[in-house]
């Protein structure tokens, strides 16, 4: 018990010896760029996808010798801390960030649950955070002060979908039935099926909530014996690859399958082949959009290439939106004429500035709302409808953002 | 009617499936008493393996199920030692011993998997895939039901090997009393070896089948682990022909309350039988457990 | 062997007024530490503060009595569930919440202890895990816990308070397993029924009710700091304060530390949560963390199966022992 003592002595003087670095202001001509997001642990697919986003933009900036502030570049160098996929390490990791680190402003994690977690410690310490990915109304609905984001909630994006099949399809389907597995964002994701679905006039024949890790057969046998014309599910891309692989074993054949998030990803399109085909979704942004921007990338296509060209793979909303919450950054950089390291009034008026952002970039029109149940979220988005036609992703709806036609109805798995 | 006749054949098909990992693991547990952490990590190593010798070999995934039982059987034949010194000598708790020590392996199979193939989800598939056969009103995907076959012949063969063959009957007679069977001239030590890597040849094995049906990645092995405790509690521990009977329950008892009383009440549904069979009758219920 | 070095006053125990100086140097040290330290530093040692006391607690049924709980996670959880619901929900103080996180949480144990105290082994592993699960699902369900969305509580962001709270909740831990484990009847008995259940049984030891006792002491803790937890990380999750991660990390704590003895789970709880902390900071953009943290933890069960503190107790730092004990401790 002596040498426990001893031990424990020694480690806490060990401790109490870790060299205090990074307290005092240093000089720097570079910005330094805080990344909280999950690279380890069960969200690291998600994680990896907003660091794809977050990595596209400061090399880009880079490349251009950096942000221009009074005909002066300045680099910009992202410092990334793993948050695990757990609120606790999203919290050690903005604290590390901010205090150690002395970064400038942060770009946040890829889920809900540990943007919650770390948004009151950027409130706390000031420091002004996008998250480019997470989509929980929960977080709006706080209105925090010091946190933005550039995705708009999953409650308004889901609607796009619902709404193309009520307006643009005919025959026009009647009923639906609609899953979600319990997760923060699947739920809502399923409960704005619901709600646009009942809005739109459809009946919904079945509403049912699975836990993540179970098998979907069941589910899937008590939907398809209530035969709807849809089928809406709200899940992120794990489930929603084996839900199409048990529809097509069970010759589950609704006139439409609608899924939200998880279509949009590469992994999808791969691992289901020709089974992606006709299923719908809903994005907000996707290459073929004709957006034309001022700063960084012009337009879609030009993002679209460059991340081709650095990772292989076509981009999807999520990393885009991670990129624009980097440019959202650079703009207001630009408007308050700030120069690194960053100081606290610097800070601030970098918030008033994001406040006033309006600008139109390659992911479309970035406008933070700063009133009501989505404050300081992008409202300058419009959802869009996407399905899969020929192994592509296209926009068909709603209204007047459809590009193509939607194939309606599926054809059954047999006659494929 | 037609819903509650597919129901029970969903069930019956998730029960099959149950039983490919769960039998494994019984036999584990039920002769050399480790309650293995790492029978989740087997899977996905062995969905992992057979991804790779798809993707290099071409050809179509099921033949590989021979070829990625050799596989196992001799990773688990290479990892016993450590396991065995995990769990024997002077050790103060050889059950949590081997807990621990099964529980760093699948920290470490993760990890592994995890750095050398990331974080994508992957997919194979075969030409059993998607395809069903059609029995009235009643679908049977044909991979799953497969899969329910493959489930029913490992655990036959196994018993079939257990009950009938002179070097089971030793590993049996291992599992009722060591000591008795080291001091009649058996190399208990040979024969735990013999079992661990019978039980990872299989649960490596079943991986392939799994990947096909449902997606491959580092994570997936959680809820194998959860099901492979289930079976095996329910059907007592260590008692091979409980755990045909174990998985078809809960097979069953999954299909049922998803299509019946509620997707979401799945899972907690079945951690309250587990608990409560525990409860009541902690042999398995056929009280047949060790 | 072991138990009985335990039950004993050590044959080698140094004065007691050196001792008793050590403790107070620890206690003064760990009081000024938030004066010094950045506040990256004191977050994590008011982690490592509160994983000692959860490792701990555990060590009360899992190493003093012997019995493995693999649910102990869900007394967590509860804690944390119930100081939100009582914070949120009806607006009580969060010094009540915590003492009522702490009774429900016992109060909990106590109810469960009773059937499920009846298994040994690996039974009474699996079935307080299955019933660890169940809580987890349970609150994935209800409304009142947020299901699925989870749970906001107030920031309140004062590190050094939680720091403190920590520290005392800890240390009063650590007081109560020393005063009633260490060097009272109530631990003899415990580890009489570790060791050998049916003779303690034989000689009039009330099995049944001291397992209680000790499994209900065992969840009142963890119920406290989970309610703290709750506050200090403000959003709480079914998968980030009832997931098997927690339970996980208390038994691996507690066992490279040294299972049924005092400073045992404290040193663990500092060597896992330190080695952890600093692998994330130097290798924070990868998973190689995952293999190394793998890899220590089966070469302890491997090669010091006694734990930190039973290499601490070892010869194994006397330079002209060390070989030997070595030797003796890494054979194959």
């Amino acid at each position: 018990m002596k040498k426990g003592f001893k031990l424990i002595l020694s480690v806490l003087i060990l401790v109490f010896l870790i060299p205090q670095f990074g307290l005092a202001q240093e000089k720097r001509d570079f910005f330094k760029v805080g990344v909280v997001t999950s690279l380890s642990g069960e969200l690291a697919f998600g994680g990896t996808v907003t660091k794809r986003g977050y990595d596209l933009w400061a090399d880009t900036v880079n490349a251009l010798g950096g942000i221009e502030i009074e005909g002066k570049k300045y680099k910009v160098t992202l410092v990334y801390a793993d948050d695990q996929s757990t609120p606790a390490t999203a919290a050690v990791a903005a604290e590390r960030l901010i205090t150690q680190e002395n970064v400038d402003f942060i770009l946040g994690p890829y889920a809900s649950g540990t943007t919650l977690a770390l948004a009151p410690i950027a409130e706390k310490y000031k420091i002004p955070h996008i998250t480019g990915s997470a989509e929980s109304p929960l977080i709006w609905k706080r209105k925090f002060k010091y946190t933005f984001g550039t995705i708009p909630a999953v409650s308004l994006i889901a609607q796009a979908s619902i709404q193309t099949l009520a307006k643009d399809v005919t025959p026009k389907p009647k009923t639906v039935a609609i899953l979600g597995i319990d997760d923060a964002f699947s739920k809502f994701a399923a409960e704005a099926f619901k709600m646009s679905a009942e809005k739109e006039g459809f009946k919904v024949l079945k509403y049912d909530i699975v836990p993540e890790g179970s098998d979907y057969t069941p589910q899937v046998s008590a939907i398809k014996a209530l035969k709807p014309d849809i089928f809406a599910m709200g899940s992120h891309e794990k489930a929603a690859i084996e839900m199409i692989k048990i529809a097509k074993e069970l010759k589950f054949n609704p006139q439409a399958f609608v899924q939200h998030y998880g279509m949009t990803t590469p992994d999808f399109r791969k691992g289901l082949g020709k089974d992606a085909e006709f299923v719908l979704g809903t994005s907000v942004w996707t290459p073929n959009m004709k957006h034309q921007a001022t700063l960084l990338f012009k337009n879609p296509k030009e993002y679209a290439n460059a991340f081709k060209a650095k990772f292989g793979d076509e981009p999807e909303y999520t990393n885009a939106g991670s990129t624009a919450a980097g440019i959202a950054f650079q703009e207001a950089l630009r408007m308050i004429k700030a120069k690194p390291p960053l100081t606290q009034e610097n800070k601030d008026a970098l918030i008033s500035a994001l406040e006033k952002l309006n600008i139109m970039t390659f992911y479309g029109q970035v406008k933070f709302a700063v009133e009501g149940d989505f404050y300081h979220c992008n409202a300058g988005l419009q959802p869009v409808a996407i399905q899969y036609q020929g192994g592509k992703l296209v926009e068909v709806g709603p209204g007047k953002l459809q590009v193509v036609a939607p194939k309606f109805p599926t054809p059954s798995w047999d006659k494929r | 009617m037609e819903l509650f006749l597919q129901t029970l054949i969903d069930g019956l098909l998730i029960g099959g499936l149950i039983i490919v990992v769960g039998i494994g693991f019984s036999l584990c547990f039920g002769v050399m008493h480790i309650v293995d952490f790492a029978v989740g990590e087997w899977v996905m190593l062995g969905a992992f393996t057979g991804f790779l010798l798809v993707s290099y070999f071409g050809q179509d995934p099921m033949i590989y199920l021979p070829v990625l039982f050799i596989i196992f059987f001799v990773l688990g034949w290479a990892i016993y030692p450590l396991i065995y010194r995990a769990i024997s000598g002077k050790r103060h708790n050889p059950v949590l011993m081997g807990l621990v020590f099964t529980f760093g392996l699948s920290i470490l199979a993760k990890g592994g998997a995890l750095s050398i193939w990331g974080y994508h989800i992957q997919s194979i598939t075969t030409w059993l895939s998607g395809k069903s056969l059609a029995l009235g009103p009643i679908t049977i995907p044909a991979l799953r039901f497969s899969g329910f076959l493959f489930g029913i012949l490992i655990t036959l063969l196994l018993m079939f090997f257990l009950y009938k063959t002179k070097l089971g009957i030793t590993i049996r007679a291992t599992a009722q009393d060591r000591e008795m069977a080291s001091l009649l001239g058996t190399d208990v030590r040979k024969v735990g070896a013999l079992v661990y890597s019978l039980y990872a040849g299989v649960t490596g094995m079943s991986g392939i089948l799994i990947g096909a049906l449902f997606s491959i990645h580092a994570a997936m092995g959680v809820k194998y682990c959860t099901l492979a405790f289930f079976v095996v509690v329910l059907a007592g521990m260590g008692y091979i022909p409980g755990v045909i009977i174990a998985g078809l329950i809960l097979g069953l008892l999954q299909s049922f309350v998803g299509v019946y009383v509620g997707g979401r009440y799945n899972l907690v549904a079945l951690f309250m039988v587990m608990y409560g069979v525990l409860l009541i009758t902690p042999k398995g219920i056929l009280r047949r457990g060790i | 062997m072991k138990s009985l070095k335990n039950a004993q006053t050590p044959a080698h125990s140094s004065p007691s007024f050196l001792r008793w100086g050590l403790l107070g140097l620890v206690l003064l040290i760990s009081l000024l530490l938030p004066w010094t330290l950045s506040p990256l530093w004191i977050r994590i040692a008011t982690e490592v503060l509160m994983w000692a006391g959860l490792a701990q607690s555990w060590n009360i049924i899992g190493g003093y009595t012997g019995y493995l709980s693999f649910g102990h996670g869900a007394f967590f959880g509860v804690g944390a569930y119930i100081t939100g619901i009582t914070m949120l929900h009806l607006g009580l103080p969060f010094g009540l919440g915590l003492l009522i996180s702490g009774m429900a949480a016992a109060l909990m144990a106590v109810i469960i202890g009773y059937p499920t105290l009846r298994l040994r082994g690996a039974y009474f592993a699996i079935a307080t895990w299955a019933f660890g699960e169940m809580i987890r699902q349970i609150a994935t369900i209800l409304e009142i816990t947020g299901g699925a969305f989870g749970m906001q509580l107030p920031a309140y962001l004062n590190l050094p308070f939680f720091y403190y709270l920590f520290l005392l909740m800890t240390g009063l831990i650590y007081l109560t397993i020393y005063l009633l484990l260490e060097r009272s009847p109530f631990g003899y008995k415990l580890l009489a029924i570790r060791e050998h259940e049916e003779a303690a049984e034989m000689v009039g030891v009330d099995t049944v009710m001291i397992k209680i006792k000790a499994f209900g002491l065992s969840a009142f803790f963890p119920g406290v700091l989970g309610g703290i937890y709750a506050y200090w990380v403000t959003y709480i999750h079914p998968d980030s304060v009832l997931g098997a991660v927690i339970t996980d990390f208390m038994v691996v704590m507690a066992f490279l530390g040294g299972i049924g003895s005092l400073w045992g789970p404290f040193l663990g709880a500092g060597v896992v949560q330190l080695v952890n902390r600093y692998l994330w900071l130097v290798w924070g953009e990868g998973t190689f963390y995952l293999i190394v943290i793998g890899a220590a933890i089966c070469a302890v069960v491997l090669f010091i199966p006694s734990g930190i503190i039973g290499l601490l107790e070892s010869q194994i730092f006397q330079p002209r022992t060390a070989w030997k004990e070595i030797r003796k401790k890494v054979k194959w």
